[in-house]
């Protein structure tokens, strides 16, 4: 689980992040995807603000939900980032909600 | 449908019963063992021992497939980080979550992973609201994460409304009604229904349109 990952991830040295095509995410799976960031916004979410990020692959595209924040240093647009978690289906296509993350280029 | 509870209290173990007698599939969880053995076990409801706020004890439960989470514990606190890890480690596309205290409520959104918050203190309070007053829009509930709600409005001697169809009330687009209830009955509203005084008249209604609703049922005052 995602919560476990990370300190994992923080820990662990890293190793090539292989993610999978982002058309195939499949929903409620413990996944992760890897792609470039083509949007972002800050949207304020019943008045807390919520980061949202799309990324791109070849393939399509996923959203990204971390919520309680404006910034995360490192993403910005254009940067390339793997993501861990959970996907579940809202409104605007395949969502992550909180996930973990890695920045890769 | 498959649906995980949280909380083996009265609350739960009425939910359990309930929802397994309308045929749904019960996994309920309970961090305390005499909670766990009052809940009576049958080939729908499964019970566990266990912190629901651990992901372990989610992870056995079987949140990972299941279509709804209810967090109905006494604890603010746990509710909201059950629903947070229903929505952010196993993506469950309903969270359902039990508001304790009303100073609470507030968290209970989109941020914390709940989809719907119960709140008894606010739903009595609307109740009572709605027992004693006429003439005014009280809220019954709301859903979609607050967007939209239903609200009742018991219509006035003076209220612009009474003796107009339903069909020419000037509502706003995205409110509608529902149901009147007249004398203890519900009437299925049609564009022709006429409305009378004290007609309960049931609106639901998404994003802010309070005042057009007031402006239509209760008059401008």
């Amino acid at each position: 689980m995602a919560l476990f990952r990370r300190k994992k991830a923080d820990s662990a040295p890293a190793e090539p992040v292989i993610g999978m095509p982002m058309v195939d995410v499949p929903l409620r799976t413990p996944v992760t995807v890897c792609g470039k960031v083509t949007r972002m916004r800050t949207r304020p979410a019943h008045g807390v603000p919520a980061l949202v990020v799309t990324l791109r692959d070849e393939t399509g595209f996923v959203t990204a939900i971390w919520t309680g924040r404006r910034t995360i240093g490192g993403i910005a647009l254009g940067r390339t980032i793997c993501l861990e978690g959970v996907c579940t289906k809202a409104s605007d296509g395949a969502t992550f909600m909180n996930p973990a993350f890695t920045l890769i280029k | 449908m498959k649906i995980v509870i949280a909380g083996a209290g009265s609350v739960g173990r009425y939910m359990a019963k309930q929802l397994s007698a309308s045929g749904h599939t019960i996994v309920i969880i309970d961090n305390d063992p005499n909670a766990v053995s009052r809940v009576e076990n049958t080939d729908s409801i499964t019970s566990i021992q266990g912190d629901a706020c651990e992901v372990d004890i989610l992870t056995a439960a079987g949140v990972s497939d299941a279509d709804v989470v209810a967090a109905v514990t006494g604890d603010d606190e746990d509710n909201l980080v059950i629903s947070l890890l229903s929505k952010q480690e196993f993506g469950v596309p309903r969270v359902v979550a039990r508001v304790n205290y009303p100073n609470n409520e507030w968290m209970y959104n989109e941020m914390w992973g709940v989809d719907v918050s119960v709140s008894t203190p606010h739903l009595l309070t609307g109740l009572v609201e709605e027992a004693v007053t006429e003439g005014s829009l009280v809220r019954l509930m709301a859903f979609d994460h607050g967007k939209s709600g239903l609200a009742e409005v018991t219509l006035a001697d003076g209220s612009p409304a009474i003796n107009q169809t339903i069909g020419s009330l000037q509502l706003p687009r995205e409110a509608t009604v529902v149901a009147v209830i007249r004398d203890g009955h519900v009437v299925t509203p049609a564009p022709d229904t006429v409305l009378h005084a004290h007609d309960e008249v049931m609106v639901l209604a998404s994003g802010d349109c309070d005042a057009d609703i007031r402006a239509a049922l209760i008059g401008t005052k």
